[in-house]
């Protein structure tokens, strides 16, 4: 009794450290996403992190391509004012979804920002991409080599950064973000869907803060 | 030269023609390289860094309006030949094609339309905007000179 109690119990104890072994030796191996998230009839299980409160009552949907210079434009013009009003208070959250149209640099640029995610570094990574924006597309600003020296600054593991870039583990998880956008008539980038409980509303183009304003303040 | 632009534009036939390429061009420009929205709102902002481009919209639209009036009039009144008008609607074409396209409403559309000729395509007048934008420039400049030159000798006009 005594030896099949240790057995059992040998057992359970190897495979509770073969589970933490797993779990700590490969972390890009770890996708936590939340297949059933959708805002609106937006499907953004795929996109990006939630920026802000996860429970506010107001989503924007951002659809946008790392090497677009509106995207540049509103990133620097816009998005300050909407994270200082909105989203630092609470009452709007932001996700961005890749449209990753614009040259053959711009799918590797969205997948590498989830090989960031992948070390809770999405964000930092997101915005680092679009402050480094060069001018023009394709010119090599955001090759594999410039997306990993990027990785590199931030600190992030890069062992476990250039697999998942050098695989193209998320390949498919950007072609089903573009998809998304093609799916809902998006046809330029940047785009935008204001989600909240009166429905979704759409903005095309880096449209300047007093556009969102007015949109966002009688949702609120 | 004032001589010149007062004998096409005395005619409100080609006033009005030349204010319609004006507001066309520069509305049509200004929305496609996002200076200007209809939707949701009616609004129009400069973004920072922007100034330089939203300045060469304005010089090509003016030009545009000053050059293709000008070559119809020695067209239809002097019966001269269209090789002038060539240049005006060559220039007004490519100042209206650099950047209009790219991330804006009709970039995913050809990108999407014609795969990667498209693409191409779009890249090249997204990156060589500016450039392309001062060669439309030159070429309407340059088409307004032979133009003036040339009324100015049909029309016997004194300088």
């Amino acid at each position: 009794m005594n030896k099949k109690g240790m057995m059992i119990g040998v057992v359970v104890v190897a495979i509770i450290a073969g589970i933490i072994v797993s779990v700590s030796s490969s972390p890009s191996e770890t996708i936590n996403l939340d297949m059933g998230r959708t805002h609106g009839t937006i499907s953004t299980a795929m996109g990006s992190p939630i920026l802000g409160n996860p429970d506010a009552s107001i989503t924007i949907v951002e659809f946008g391509d790392y090497q677009c210079h509106q995207c540049y434009n509103w990133f620097h013009n816009t998005k300050p004012a909407i994270e200082q009003q909105y989203i630092e208070s609470g009452k709007v959250n932001l996700v961005f979804v890749d449209l990753a149209f614009l040259g053959r640099d711009s799918p590797k640029a969205a997948q590498a920002s989830y090989c960031a995610e992948d070390q809770e570094m999405y964000w930092e990574y997101h915005d680092l991409v679009y402050t480094s924006q060069e001018s023009k597309i394709d010119s090599g600003w955001a090759n594999s080599e410039r997306l990993k020296a990027f990785a590199f600054s931030l600190g992030l593991d890069m062992g476990l950064f250039e697999s998942c870039l050098d695989s193209g583990k998320y390949s498919k998880r950007v072609s089903f973000n573009t998809q998304q956008a093609k799916e809902h008539g998006v046809r330029g980038t940047p785009g935008f869907f204001i989600v909240s409980s009166e429905g979704q509303q759409q903005i095309s183009g880096a449209q300047p803060f007093t556009v969102f304003k007015q949109i966002l303040d009688p949702l609120i | 030269m004032i001589q010149t632009i007062k004998l096409v534009f005395t005619n409100f036939k080609y006033l009005v023609l030349s204010f319609s390429i004006f507001v066309t061009m520069l509305i049509g420009l200004l929305i496609m390289s996002e200076y200007l929205f209809l939707e949701p709102y009616v609004v129009s902002h400069i973004p920072s860094g922007t100034e330089f481009g939203f300045v060469l919209i304005v010089m090509i639209s003016a030009l545009s309006a000053l050059v293709l009036p000008m070559n119809i009039f020695r067209i239809n009144i002097l019966k001269s030949s269209k090789q002038k008008m060539g240049g005006g609607v060559f220039g007004s074409i490519i100042g209206a094609a650099a950047g209009a396209c790219s991330c804006g409403p009709i970039g995913f559309a050809v990108i999407s339309t014609f795969g990667s000729v498209g693409a191409t395509a779009t890249a090249f007048l997204t990156n060589y905007e500016i450039p392309i934008r001062i060669i439309a420039i030159a070429i309407l400049s340059i088409t307004y000179f032979t133009t003036v030159k040339s009324l100015k000798v049909e029309c016997k006009i004194n300088s």
